[in-house]
Order: C-alpha cells, then structure tokens, then sequence
C-alpha cells in the first residue's frame, strides 16, 4: 500500500467561473487571457489555494478556427494562457502546481460528419501544442468525436514530450453525441502512449458513476474524471450539485482505478476545497485496509477488478469495441485475391461494389472485417486509405488492414478512427523491425503470422517457434501480449492432407503456452474439393475447439456462420442461446425449404403487385409490344421495372440471359420501362420515389447483365462516361447520388468524385476521362459562388466538355449567368440532357 | 432530451414533392419501413436560451448578456412586438446522417424516403420544443422560427448563435465551413417572444394586421382576449373551445 501513487488533484471550471465574471454567453473566454488577465490568474489562484495540483490554462478552445474572428493568434492566446496560470502558480505560493495546457474540441465536425479532414483537425491541434510548449502537460477534454480525440492525441504526441490525458463527453446513454462509447474509447486510446483516460463534463458524478466503473473494467491506464456540478437548469443555467453532494459521490468513485479528479461546469474552488479533503481521508482511510476488505471496497469491486484483470483487449470503431474474450468473425471478402469482380472494382475505383461487400458481410454476422487491396498497377496506400475511409464511413465494424507494406500500414493506422488489427507481420527480420513499431505507436492489435525466412515450418513445433519470437519481439517493443493473435497457418487439405493436424496442434500450444489470441484463414483448408462449406465448417469448430479466437472466414457462407454459432452456444459463450435463437428464428428446415420459399415468394410479388398497379396505367401498350416482339419474360422484366418490384427485377434478369442478348435485354426492356417511368414522373402522375424505386429494380437487372457479359468474357458497353460531383462547400449530395443511380440505369458509366469536391479535382476528372460532360450539383445558396468557381476553372482548363447544373435552390437564369450549359431541373431531366449530349 | 412522437408522413411526403397527396401503398409501405431504422439512428437533442432583447436600429437586434448580433431588416420585421426572443438548436444527432450515407449505398429508394421522413422528424421535435417552452412560458405568444438565412438574416450568424446556446457542447452541433449545420438534420432557429399582458391592453385596429403564429404556440385561453384575435391565421375557435372546456374540468376538479 505504501508505494500507492498520491491521487491527482485536478482545477475545477474556468468557463463558468468567467461568465459569473461577466463574460456574456457566446464570448470569446480565450480573449479575456489578454484583456482581464487579472481575472484569469485570480480564478486560478483560488483554485491552487482550494487544493489542486494542477489548473488546466484558459485555452480551452484556442484553435484558429474558433479564435479567427478574435483577431488574436493562436500563440498570442496561448502564450499569454500559460502565462496567466504561472502567475498564478505563483501568487498561490505552491511551485509544485502544474499548469496543463487545455484543448477542447475544435468546433467543427471531421468527415464524413462535417467538412473538416482529419489531416486539419491534426495541423489545428498541432498548432496549439507548440504553442503551449511551455505548459507542464496537455488535457485533450471535453471531446465527442473519437477521430478528432486520435487526431488531438497524435498531435499532442508528436509535437510535445509532456504527460497527456484525454477525457471525453458522454450522454446519459452512455455514449457521446457521435455514438462512442467507454470501451471503444478506451480500446482506442489505451495503448496509444497517453498517461490517462477518462470523462469530463456533459453529467454530473452521480450520472457519471457507472460510465467509471465500465471504464475501469475496459483500461489499466489511471482514469480522469472531470464532471459538472451535476446537471444545469435551462432557465437559470445553475448547477444543482452542492459542494459537499459533490465530493460524497466523488469518493464512491474513487476505488474504481480513478487516480486525477476534478470538477468541470459549474463547479468552484469550494468543490475543489471539498473534493481535496475527500480524496485525502479516503487515501488514509485506504492505507489501512487491505485488498480484500469488504467493509471498505465497494460490493462489485471484486468482480469488476476481475473483469479488468482477465478479460484480453479487442480493437474497436468509432462506435463498436470487438473484445477478444470469445470467437468472432472476420469477414474475409474485401480482398481481390482470386476476384475477377473485386479487382475490376478495385482497378475502377468503384467504391460502391466494395462497400456493398462491406455491408453484406456485417449483415451476415461479421464482426470484424478484413481490407485488403494490393493489386499489381493500382497505388495499395491510396486506395487503403481512400477504402478505409469509405467504410468507416457507412459500416461500424472494426477492421482489420491487410497489408504487409509497412507504408500501407502506416498509412492506414494513422487514418483509422478506432484501434485496429493489424494483419500482418510475420517472423521475418525485415517484417518484426519495420511493423512491430508502428503496431506500438498507433496502439493497435497485430497478427503474427508463424512464418520466416526458412518460410512455413511443417511441424507445429516449428511454427511455435516462430510464434514465440513474434511475441517476444513485439513485448520488447512495448506491446501488450494481449494485442497479439497468432496464425498458425492454414494449409490446403487437397494438397497437404497431413498438414491440417499439424495446423490444429500448433493452435491448441499458441493457446495454451503462449496464451495469445489465435487467428486462421478457415476457407483455404478446402481449396480445391467439392462441397467446400462442409470442410470448412468442420475445420473452424475443430479450430475453435484447439483456442482459435479469430476465424477469417466468409459470414456469407451459412455452413460456417452455423457452425461458429452453434459453437458459441454448446461452449456457453452465448448466454441462453439468445443469438442462436434470434438468428434462426424464422428457420426452415432445407428439405421444406423449396416450397416454403415459392409460397413466400408467391405471396409477397403478389401482394407487391396489387400495391402498385396503380403506377403504371401508361405502360400497357408498351406491354403489350414487348410481350409481343421479345416474349413474356422480357414484359414481365418491362413490368417489374415500371412498377418498382425489386425483388424481382435480378430473378428475371437473370432468367431472360438464358435466351435473350444482354443489350436486347438493355435498350429493348430496361430503358423503355425507365421512359415509361420517366414520363409518368415529367406528367405528375408518378413521384420520385416511385422513380427511384424502378431505377432500383434496374440497377439489379444491371448487376446481373454485367456479370452474365463478364463471365462469358465480353466486354461491358457503356454510352459514355460522365464527371458528377457535389462542389465545394457542399455535403448535401443525396441529389447528386439520385442523378447518378438514373445514369447508371441508362448505361452510363458515372465518375463520382463525391461531396465538397476540391474544384482542382472536378478539373483533373474531366481531364483524365475526357467526359464530354460534367455534372455539378449544390443545395445552398451559399455553395452556388463555388459552383461558378468550378465551372470557370473548367473553362480556364480549355476543357470543350458541356455541363449540366442542378440542385434545390439552381434556376434556369442562375445556371446560365455562372456559365452552366444545361441547367437540370431534376434526375429525370439530366438523364435526358445526357443522352442529347452524348446522342444516344 | 426530448421524444420523438411518430412521424408524420404527410409531411415527409410533401419534402417528397407529393404535395398534399399521400403516397400509394407500395411507396408508403417503404416508409413505414424505413421508419424503425430512422427512430433508432435518432438521437434527439436541443438547446434553447431565453434572452431579453435590446434596442439595435433600423436593421439590428442586440440581446442583452449574450454575444450574438442579428443583424438585417427582415429580423427586425420578425421581432417587432417582442421583448424577449428564445434562441433554439435542434438536432436528430449524427446516427441519422450515418444511416443516410449507408442506405444510399444499398437501397436509394429507402435512402430518399428516410431522408424526407428525418426533415419531418426534426420539424416535429422543433414544434415539440416550442410547445414546451410555450408552457413555460404561458405569457409570452411565440412567432414562427426564423432561422439564419432566411431573407437578409446571414447565415454567417450560425456560428455565433450555436455559441450562444452552447450547442457545441450541449448536444454537439456544429457548422462546416460554409456554415451548413452538422449533424445534417438540424435546425436552428430565433424565435420571438410577445408579452401577452402588455398586449392585452393595447387592442388598437391598426394592431389588427394579419400574424401567423403557429397552431397550439398561443398561451392556453388567451385567444378571446388576444389583440389580433379576428386577424390571426392560426386562431382555431375549435382549439379554444377545447382549452376552456379543459379549463373549466381542472377548475371542478380543485
């Protein structure tokens, strides 16, 4: 007990306390550094006299975006900060006070929320750590986003060699405003290199308490916890936790790992006063008593402790934690090895064919995805990074970056909002000394793969071996044993029939000995047989059975995800087999199934049909046509399309490839049903949801075309292509996504480059692809002024290509005073302006 | 915090261009749909402070103890009459816009829907907020929301109104650049506060123009001795009848 660290004693609020010194709501407190520095060094000399150790700077939110308008610089209110909470330090007569340089949130959201990049968000904090270098250490406080909190630490790290804490802001739910919760914030950060984690502001203690105790199951980084005089009144915008309230349920809090306290809003140094005194009797009163007395610790200490000290880590999303205490799926589809589809994606840069594997992996149970997109001739570390960023974008899943590329790596580490798995380094030289530090310095979690220069040992001895290495080299690097998962290799039964047992053993000795993680590639063990779902779902459980944690598998297959549930609920990992039964709750025995599903099929078109009759009145003569010229199945293709089933435009699609040529199917059937449509929605008898949902069952026709042409290797036709973006400013681009799904729908092939598109960008685009016709969309008229920009740059360029205009607030007049060719009035009509300027 | 009653599909259908049409079955049947997913990405949240307003000019408002400016002639126009004015931030939270940007990789059909369902959602929670603030206030008749950028008011005052209510921290909103709310379903709005016992005694004809208040926004019972009681837009003989019937009930109850 006696070397048990002194708990830290931390300010309480400057921002209350300025505006109870008349700073008006929505003033500028950084500025009073300048202007009533008397004021800022009383207030935190009280503070010191009241007992804290440390008084966060008045800097709170000292960046150059929030401090533009002041007419100050960033070094100028920060130096000036820092100066104040010396002088302080000074008055009070306590040399040992430190002085923290305080960041708070930057005021803008990062993408995809808002329009501020990551690499900004980085460059604004960076910027206030140099300023404030003179400061003893840095709080990142009172964050809501993850991504911003990872790119503040980065930035506090890299520029500053002082002790950093971070503290988030959470909701009573449990989560902040951008949907984080404590284990992904502390999955994140807890390898990261800081000093301390916690949470500050936003609750009261009383509210906060159980976000301490999660916290404490979830790190063994010291906590922080900052919280407000409890919660405010709207009207009178008082706090309704006394002093002495305060301090009592600070004290409740204490057993749980917190080791730096304070108070946020509407706290004073009477709290602080109060808390000091609390703190220090709960320290003696600690002394005395030993771990186990259970009239001192409160009555889930012991099983919260054991949580803490058992339970592996994981990695995290912004807004999940996957924790390593039982088998989870990887899902394996977002790799192009052996893809013909994936690498066309990929080679084309069509981000909605990989993020739509992305969201039907997740849909189908995976928990984790694997990303991987080395392919000869495209940049691996641009499109990791651009990849990445699509998914974390839609999906919120963990990743694990699949690369063995140090540059790659390091690339996607520093991008990534959470704390990843890194995939992989393996027992080679070259790969421990380039890959381990980087693991260490973004806080990740890596596989070690049980491989070297001799390559793949045959025995399980041998891979052990390497196994063991691996470990040995990343902990003396500083990573925790926990980060890491082994593979022990899966080799092909096909092949190397013997193999497989020598693949299980070493698992089982990784598990046992070295008790790291364990991960495998399940799907390669059946390479080359038939039936490969039974193999593979006979190998993961003999796998898990050996301690494999980490199946890499596809959750799409339904023999493996069966096998990894059942798993889970024979080993009583899945408590009262609550997801076993939810996934199979509508479970159809396979024998029953052909029936089952006609009659559900049967039914549900049925039932589709009878909705919608009333949206194509129009479409009988064409129906009639096509019945006749092209047969029943291509006007029931015809009918599908008009009337908006999208269960059933692929199914009939892809029937009609049997007998019917692909383009026949395109410029006979598809197109004359979206004209139909099309017409209908130009005469106000049908809206653009019923519009949407047509170009919905087109675009699965299409999927299905393009696959069919792909694999009998003809080469996809489009009509031409076309430059479509949302300008910059501008990150409403539902618009501008409509327009693109109708082009898609015509045969177009469509460049989106996205929203608040750099006008550079819009300009190389329509170089590079030599489009005769960009499209430009905006909702705000206060976004029309980039739109002209864009359009003039175009022109500079002495690019001859057409554009077309369109979004909410554009009129005829408008777009042909900032230089548009065409304006777009809606989807509908900008097909129609494509087609004109493309004659087709 | 505030709840989210169900929303109002009428109303998602008009962003939807149907103006006061309904959607045939099939389109709405995708609606209700699509409104399970919307409800659980919805975080509601808002902030509002009540500020006594200070004379400014001809095309200024200042609020007293508050560091924001409305500046233009068309506030002005909004405020005349009014003595105080509630500064509002609402916001569905960022879970609607990741839903959003998801469904409009997979399904664009539910992607437009939801996005006209969560435009309905977040004018149902700004109505909600004034109801209450309405019964916080019974002596005040709220005006309807203005909000920056609408006629002269700049949208550049984003920022500062989002301070002055602390939104950043409260439920964090923020602006992007071009001072476009984030997350996307948000609103922001100044709202006027009319003193009703001042008003009550100055019923004058040249007081008579036509006002439109929103339905419901009045104090309970005040419309028979309101100042524009024949001119008001949103005066329902039938809402007031309900009120003083409840009125009464209360009364026999005590």
């Amino acid at each position: 007990m006696s070397n048990y660290p002194e708990i830290l004693i931390l300010d309480g609020a400057m921002g209350t306390e300025l505006q109870a010194a008349g700073l008006p709501l929505g003033g500028v407190p950084e500025v009073w550094n300048l202007e009533h520095p008397d004021t800022v060094t009383a207030i935190h000399r009280r503070y010191i006299e009241a007992g804290s150790q440390v008084v966060y700077a008045n800097t709170f939110g000292a960046n150059r975006l929030k401090m533009a308008k002041t007419g100050h610089s960033v070094q100028e209110l920060i130096g000036a900060a820092v100066a104040n909470a010396r002088e302080a330090v000074a008055q009070a007569g306590n040399p040992e006070a430190k002085v923290a340089l305080d960041i708070g949130p930057i005021g803008r959201l990062l993408s995809p929320l808002g329009d501020l990049s990551f690499e900004e968000a980085y460059d604004i904090f960076a910027e206030e750590v140099r300023a404030g270098q003179n400061a003893d250490m840095i709080v990142i406080e009172t964050m809501s986003d993850l991504y911003e909190a990872k790119a503040a630490v980065l930035a506090a790290k890299e520029n500053a060699d002082v002790p950093v804490f971070l503290t988030m802001s959470f909701e009573a739910n449990g989560r902040t405003f951008t949907g984080t919760d404590i284990d992904a914030m502390a999955l994140t950060f807890s390898d990261m290199g800081i000093d301390g984690v916690g949470v500050n502001c936003s609750l009261g203690p009383a509210e906060l308490l159980p976000m301490v105790k999660r916290l404490y199951t979830a790190t063994k980084l010291p906590i922080v916890v900052k919280p407000n005089a409890g919660l405010p009144d709207p009207a009178t915008n008082t706090y309704n936790v006394s002093p002495e309230e305060f301090g009592a349920i600070m004290r409740q809090m204490l057993p749980y790992g917190v080791r730096v306290v304070g108070g946020c809003c509407g706290t004073s140094p009477e709290y602080i006063r109060e808390l000091t005194r609390v703190v220090r009797e709960w320290e003696a009163e600690r002394g005395q008593v030993s771990e186990d007395d259970k009239e001192f610790w409160p009555e889930d200490y012991e099983e919260l402790t054991k949580l803490r000290d058992t339970r592996p880590t994981g990695i995290a999303s912004a807004n999940r934690a996957v924790w390593f205490s039982e088998p989870r799926c990887i899902g394996e589809r977002i790799n192009p090895t052996g893809k013909k589809r994936f690498k066309e994606a990929l080679q084309n840069g069509d981000m909605d064919y990989i993020l739509g594997q992305a969201i039907s992996q997740v849909e189908a149970g995976a928990e984790i995805l694997d990303v991987n997109v080395g392919l000869p001739g495209i940049d691996e570390t641009e499109m990791m990074v651009r990849v990445i960023r699509e998914l974390q974008a839609v999906v919120d899943v963990p990743l694990q970056i699949d690369s063995n590329k140090p540059e790659v790596l390091e690339a996607a580490l520093r991008i990534y909002n959470g704390k990843p798995l890194v995939n992989s380094v393996n027992g080679e030289e070259k790969s421990l000394a380039s890959i381990l530090p980087l693991v260490k310095k973004y806080g990740a979690a890596v596989v070690g793969l049980t491989l070297d220069e001799a390559g793949i040992g045959p025995t399980a001895e041998e891979r052990f071996a390497v196994a063991e290495k691996i470990v040995s080299r990343a902990e003396a690097v500083g990573i925790r044993r926990e980060n890491l998962q082994i593979d022990c290799l899966t080799l092909t039964a096909s092949a190397e029939q013997a193999a497989v047992a020598e693949t299980l053993k070493a698992v089982a000795m990784v598990h046992d000995k070295l008790h790291t993680g364990a991960v495998l590639g399940v799907s390669n063990v059946s390479f080359g047989l038939p039936n490969r779902d039974l193999v593979n779902a006979t190998f993961l459980t003999m796998a898990l059975q050996n301690g494999l944690t980490l199946p890499i598998m596809n959750p799409n297959s339904e023999a493996m995800m069966g096998a990894l549930r059942a798993y889970r609920l024979l080993m009583n990992i899945d408590k009262n087999s609550l997801a076993y039964m939810e996934a199979y709750k509508n479970y159809v025995p396979p024998t029953a199934a052909p029936a089952g599903n006609a009659a559900a099929g049967g039914t549900a078109g049925a039932a589709q049909a009878t909705g919608s009759a009333a949206a194509a009145p129009a479409g009988d003569t064409m129906h009639r046509e096509i019945a006749e010229k092209l047969g029943d199945g291509a006007a029931s293709l015809y009918n599908a399309v008009v009337r908006g089933l999208t269960a059933q435009g692929a199914e009939i699609t892809k029937n009609l490839l049997g007998s019917m040529d692909s383009m026949d199917i395109v410029n006979g059937v598809l197109i004359p049903a979206l004209d139909t449509v099309g017409a209908g929605f130009e005469t106000g008898r049908l809206f653009l949801p019923q519009l949407i949902l047509s170009a919905s069952v087109v675009q699965g026709a299409f999927s299905e075309i393009k696959e069919h042409m792909r694999a009998s290797g003809a080469e996809t036709v489009s009509k031409g292509t076309i430059v479509l973006a949302t300008v910059k400013g501008d990150i409403h681009d539902i618009g501008k996504n409509i327009v693109k799904v109708l082009l898609e729908n015509y045969g177009f092939t469509v460049v989106d480059l996205g929203r608040d598109v750099e006008i550079q960008a819009v300009v190389e685009a329509a170089k590079k692809t030599g489009t005769p016709l960009v499209g430009l969309s905006a909702l705000m008229t206060t976004t029309l002024p980039s739109m002209r920009d864009t359009i003039a740059a175009l022109r500079e360029a002495g690019l001859s290509c057409k554009v077309v205009v369109g979004g909410a607030v554009l009129t005829p007049e408008y777009a042909a005073e900032i230089g548009a060719d065409y304006y777009g009035r809606d989807a509908k009509a900008t097909v129609d302006i494509a087609r004109e300027v493309f004659g087709v | 915090m505030v709840e989210l009653k169900p929303i109002r599909m009428e109303e998602a259908a008009r962003y939807l261009g149907y103006g006061g049409q309904m959607p045939d079955e099939t389109i709405l049947s995708l609606m209700h749909e699509c409104e399970e997913p919307l409800r659980e990405a919805c975080r509601p949240a808002y902030s509002v402070g009540i500020f006594d307003m200070e004379c400014g000019g001809e095309a200024e408002v200042r609020l007293a103890e508050c560091a924001l400016t409305l500046t233009g002639k068309d506030i002005v126009k909004h405020l005349t009459g009014c003595t105080k004015v509630a500064l509002m931030a609402a916001t569905l939270g960022s879970g609607v816009d990741t839903l959003l940007r998801r469904l409009q990789r997979t399904e664009m059909a539910k992607a437009l829907l939801t996005d006209a369902m969560a435009g309905a959602a977040i004018e149902q929670i700004c109505d909600d907020v004034q109801s209450e603030l309405q019964g916080k206030m019974p002596l005040y008749r709220q005006t309807w929301r203005f909000s920056p950028g609408y006629g002269d008011l700049p949208l550049a005052l984003q920022e500062d109104l989002l301070s002055a209510v602390e939104a950043g921290k409260r439920i964090g909103l923020a602006t992007t650049q071009g001072h476009m709310l984030t997350p996307m379903k948000s609103v922001t709005a100044i709202i006027g506060l009319q003193d009703m016992t001042k008003e009550l005694r100055k019923v004058t004809a040249e007081d008579g123009d036509a006002i439109s208040a929103p339905v419901g926004a009045c104090a309970a019972g005040a419309c028979a001795g309101c100042a524009y009681h024949e001119s008001c837009l949103s005066r329902q003989d039938k809402s007031e009848n309900e009120t003083i019937d409840a009125e009464t009930s209360d009364g026999g109850n005590a």
